[in-house]
Parts: C-alpha cells; sequence; structure tokens
C-alpha cells in the first residue's frame, strides 16, 4: 500500500520496507529507477541531507520474488514562514477583504485558515473562489470604534505559522484606480491636454461617499512629475504642457475624508495640439517650382482642423475669446 | 515701551480670538440657506477632525502608556457605552435615517461630547493642554450651533431633553484612576469616530438640499 510522507529540507531520512526484517534482501528504486546498495543499510534506504529534487515515489521490492512492498511518495519542502497579511476596503462602506501569501514556498500543500475577530464577536471571512488567497468581509456595523483583528494561520505537514494584523474601519479604505482614463489635445490650444477618467467600479456609493483625485502628469523627457489635486469632478485640463512633447499622465483616488491613496491608474500618453508649421508651406512651393511637377501642392492633413491657412491665427483667436466670455460668465453665477 | 505695548495687546487680541467659535458667520445663520449650512458643518467637521489628532495624541501621551499606545485595543466595557454617545451605527439603518434623524443624531451626540469634554479641562496636564482643550472645545460648540442652525432653517425642531449627560460629570466619578483615564480613552474615540461619520452624513446630506435654495442666498449675499 502507498502512502505519503513530508520530510524538511537538509534532514534525514531512513525508509523501512514495510514489514520486512532488516536484513532481508531488498531493491528500492526511486522514480522507476533501482538505487545504489550505498545508500542502503540492511533493508532500509537511508537519504542523507535531502534537498527538492529527491522528491519522488520510492518503491521497494523484495529480492528474488520482485513483490511491491513497500511504496511511499517522498515530498520535501519545508515548514511555513510566517506569512504576509494585508486587508483592504476597496467598497467601502460595503466590507472588506484579506488576502495572503508566503514569503518563500513550501513545495508542499498548505492550509490556511483565518479567523476575524470584532470587539468580542468573532465574524465569518469568506473564501473567494478567485484569487484564491483572499476573503471578504460584509460590515454590519458602520462607524466602529473598536478595532478589527484578523490572524491567519498556515499549516503544513512539517509545521505551522501564524499572523495577526489588527485596524480600525477607516484606516484600511483604500480605492482601486481610477478606470477609462482618457487624455485628449484640445484643438488650436498648444499647451493643454484635457484628461477625463472614471470613479472605480468596485466604490459602491460615490453619491454618499466621495472620492478626490490625484493626477500626475510629465513630459516623456522629464523625469519630474507634477501633481493636482482635484477635490471633485473626473476631469481636468491641463493648461501648462510644454508644446509639442508627448506626456504620461496617472490619476489616483481616494475617500474624500479617510483612508489611503489608490495606486497609480493604467498610464495614459498624450501629446498636446501644435499649430501645422507656416514654412512648409513656402518650402512647398519653391519644392514645387524646381520639380515642375504638375500636381497642385496638398497640405499635410492636420491642416484640415486649422481650416485654411491664412485664418487659423485669427480663429484660434476668436475661439478663445468665446471660450473666454462663457467661462467669465459661467464664473460669475457660481461664485 | 511702545514696541512692548503693541506686541501686549497684539498677544491679547489672539487669546480672544481663539476662545471665538472657529465659525464667525454663525451671527448671520438665519441668513445662511441650509445649503451653504450644510457645506460649513461639513468643512467643520473637518477642521475640528484635523485639531483633534494632534489634541488627542497630546491627551493620551498625558495619560500614560499603554493609553498613549498604537496598538492599544482595550475591551468595550459597559460603563463607557452608557455615557459616551457611540457613532457605530447599522449600516442599512444609516443609509435609511431621514434628514431629521441623520441631523438629530449628530446634534445630539456632539451636545453630550462637549459636556464631556469641558470636564476634562480642569484635570489636564500642562497649560498648553488646557489651552488646546479649550480651544477645541470652542470649535465644537460652533459645531452644535452650526447643526442647530441647519435643522433651523431646514424646518426641524431642536431635540428636546438634556444636552448634556443623565448624570452630570463629576457625579459619577470612575471608582479608580485607571477607569477613568480609560473613560477619557473613549471619550476621545468616539468624538473622532463622530467627527469621521458627520463628514458622510454631512456628504448625503448635501446631496438632498435643492441648489435653488443655494441660488437664492447668493442674491441675498449681494452676487
Amino acid at each position: 500500500d502507498s502512502h505519503t510522507q513530508y520530510e524538511r529540507v537538509g534532514a534525514d531520512v531512513t525508509m523501512k520496507c514495510g514489514s520486512m526484517d532488516w536484513d532481508a534482501a531488498v531493491t528500492w528504486t526511486a522514480n522507476g529507477t533501482d538505487i545504489d546498495e550505498s545508500h542502503l543499510n540492511g533493508s532500509y534506504l537511508i537519504l542523507k541531507n535531502v534537498d527538492l529534487t529527491q522528491s519522488g515515489q520510492y518503491s521497494c521490492y523484495e529480492g528474488s520474488s520482485w513483490h511491491l512492498k513497500y511504496q511511499t511518495y517522498l515530498r520535501v519542502g519545508m515548514p511555513p514562514k510566517e506569512p504576509v497579511l494585508m486587508c483592504r476596503s476597496n467598497n467601502y462602506p460595503n466590507g472588506f477583504y484579506c488576502s495572503w501569501h508566503l514569503p518563500t514556498p513550501t513545495y508542499i500543500p498548505n492550509t490556511f485558515n483565518i479567523s476575524v475577530i470584532h470587539g468580542t464577536k468573532e465574524m465569518v471571512c469568506e473564501k473567494d473562489a478567485f484569487p484564491k488567497n483572499r476573503c471578504h468581509i460584509r460590515y454590519v456595523q458602520l462607524f466602529s470604534t473598536v478595532k478589527y483583528k484578523v490572524t491567519l494561520t498556515v499549516t503544513n505537514a512539517l509545521g505551522k505559522s501564524s499572523t495577526t494584523v489588527t485596524f480600525d474601519e477607516v484606516t484600511i479604505v483604500k480605492p482601486d484606480p481610477p478606470e477609462s482614463v482618457v487624455a485628449k489635445p484640445v484643438p488650436n490650444n498648444p499647451r493643454r491636454l484635457e484628461v477625463s477618467w472614471q470613479n472605480p467600479s468596485s466604490w459602491p456609493d460615490p453619491e454618499s461617499f466621495p472620492l478626490k483625485f490625484f493626477l500626475r502628469y510629465r513630459p516623456l523627457i522629464l523625469d519630474q512629475w507634477q501633481h493636482v489635486e482635484l477635490s471633485d469632478g473626473t476631469s481636468h485640463t491641463i493648461t501648462d504642457a510644454y508644446a509639442g512633447k508627448e506626456y504620461i499622465i496617472q490619476v489616483a483616488a481616494k475617500d474624500n475624508e479617510i483612508g489611503t491613496w489608490s495606486d497609480w491608474s493604467v498610464a495614459v500618453h498624450a501629446t498636446p495640439w501644435t499649430e501645422e508649421p507656416k514654412h512648409l508651406t513656402t518650402e512647398a512651393q519653391i519644392t514645387e517650382t524646381t520639380s515642375a511637377s504638375s500636381s497642385s501642392f496638398m497640405p499635410p492633413p492636420t491642416t484640415k482642423i486649422c481650416d485654411k491657412g491664412a485664418v487659423v491665427g485669427s480663429g484660434a483667436v476668436a475661439v478663445c475669446w468665446t471660450a473666454g466670455l462663457v467661462l467669465a460668465a459661467y464664473g460669475v453665477l457660481f461664485i | 515701551s511702545p514696541a512692548g505695548d503693541s506686541w501686549g495687546i497684539f498677544t491679547f487680541l489672539c487669546a480672544a480670538l481663539c476662545n471665538l467659535p472657529a465659525l464667525p458667520a454663525l451671527n448671520c445663520s438665519e441668513e445662511l440657506g441650509a445649503g451653504q449650512s450644510i457645506q460649513k458643518t461639513y468643512d467643520l467637521t473637518r477642521y475640528l477632525e484635523h485639531q483633534l489628532r494632534t489634541l488627542a495624541g497630546t491627551y493620551l501621551n498625558y495619560l500614560g502608556p499603554p493609553f498613549n499606545e498604537p496598538d492599544f485595543n482595550p475591551p468595550r466595557l459597559a460603563r463607557a457605552t452608557e455615557r459616551v454617545p457611540s457613532a457605530t451605527v447599522d449600516l442599512d439603518l444609516w443609509r435609511g435615517l431621514t434628514d431629521n434623524a441623520r441631523l438629530a443624531a449628530n446634534y445630539r451626540a456632539y451636545s453630550r461630547l462637549l459636556c464631556y469634554l469641558r470636564a476634562l479641562d480642569g484635570q489636564a496636564g500642562t497649560a498648553e493642554l488646557r489651552h488646546r482643550l479649550g480651544h477645541f472645545c470652542s470649535s465644537l460648540q460652533g459645531l452644535v450651533l452650526s447643526i442647530a442652525g441647519v435643522m433651523s432653517s431646514l424646518g426641524y425642531p431642536l431635540p428636546v431633553g438634556p444636552a448634556g449627560p443623565s448624570v452630570p460629570p463629576g457625579t459619577s466619578v470612575a471608582p479608580n484612576d485607571f477607569l477613568k483615564k480609560m473613560d477619557d480613552f473613549w471619550l476621545l474615540k468616539e468624538l473622532q469616530t463622530w467627527l469621521w461619520r458627520s463628514a458622510k452624513d454631512f456628504n448625503r446630506l448635501k446631496k438632498k438640499v435643492p441648489p435653488a435654495v443655494v441660488t437664492l442666498r447668493l442674491e441675498a449675499r449681494g452676487f
């Protein structure tokens, strides 16, 4: 009959051939390969200072008859080190989740047991199907003054280890990063970029629990970020971008009053609008005359935005002026 | 010397101003529409929460270990729960609160918390700590008045009944020094939690006040 045996890395392992006597003639195999007699002490198999590569199926056969007398699956591994446990509420006020992992692998199966204590009450943390090392709890009460104490115990055949985290309801609040971040150039504005985003979909109630945002941006060629904190709204116009430079932009979110900032969102790239350079037209005219081409000069596609070349300047000014008036009226209404 | 006199006057003015409620606009609370009052009340809870962080740290250090240890997580004794109003509330219940109930809960809580906090004044350690507590109490009084202003502008009656604790502070003194310190610890904890809760309460209230009320008040202020 076969069974599984767990041993620590570096241990000395002695395997007995079932009920056979010490002086019986036997042959041992490891994963089907004969083991040299030098590893035998009588009918016992001695493995000194085992390592991970020695995991496998070990079988013992009676010398002459080749009957299988004993079989075991050796699994070399380690007892668990202190696990890493983290709890976070990305869906406040609905609840929170805890996730964990081992800092180093044990190479053998582990079981995890989690307990959550709130004051005197023990709460059940429901294990998630995916990801595996995660469980979630629904808040029953809100604005609690008593801390939550979460203990995770890892157990395997070679030992156990546990860790505990204690926290207040509000300190573990950390939203997911904002979603659908979009950055676009603003026509006729060479120093502007329009950025918009959405609340993370995991945040259940942005009405009662509004988020504030942190925007950071820099041209790709520089290392220094610029930051803007926005207390409401899910869009912002950057007005000091360097003309013609490609920018990288990210946004983070935080509950207005409690908890910590989310991770940065996925980065988006954008380059501010650039005006079609005027000297290109004259160069093209020279090319036209010298090459004696019969085809008329075709302006590059970008000039379509500007409409007619000569009118671009005044057109842009007209737009700016109108926008300025509208903004001023808006401002007066809402001061 | 003239320089000394003006410095003295300056210090006096500062001390006088520090003891006023944080919101000078409270004198005109009838003029403010509900929308603006709610915003101001919200802002005041944020201000107080920020102030409390420093104040609580100082006070807990005065109480000494284990109260000033970050991991300190004592069980809630029955006597503490009776005395200090708790912000803790069932999640669905909190969501379903009417505006009136929501405001009334805040009003009652801060009225009582103010009372208890004032009782700390006489016993606290250094003059600086007492001064800080005094300033905080003034600001907290401002909050109570601000909430009252919101309630009256929305047409809600102020909650009746004792604004202070059912048993006047000082008469039910804790049987020993340690339990008294525990009471102080829980008072500060509940105050902090109430300020977190109020921010959320007022966020909800903000959304419900019709914007028309805000515009009317803007006209009244001459914009």
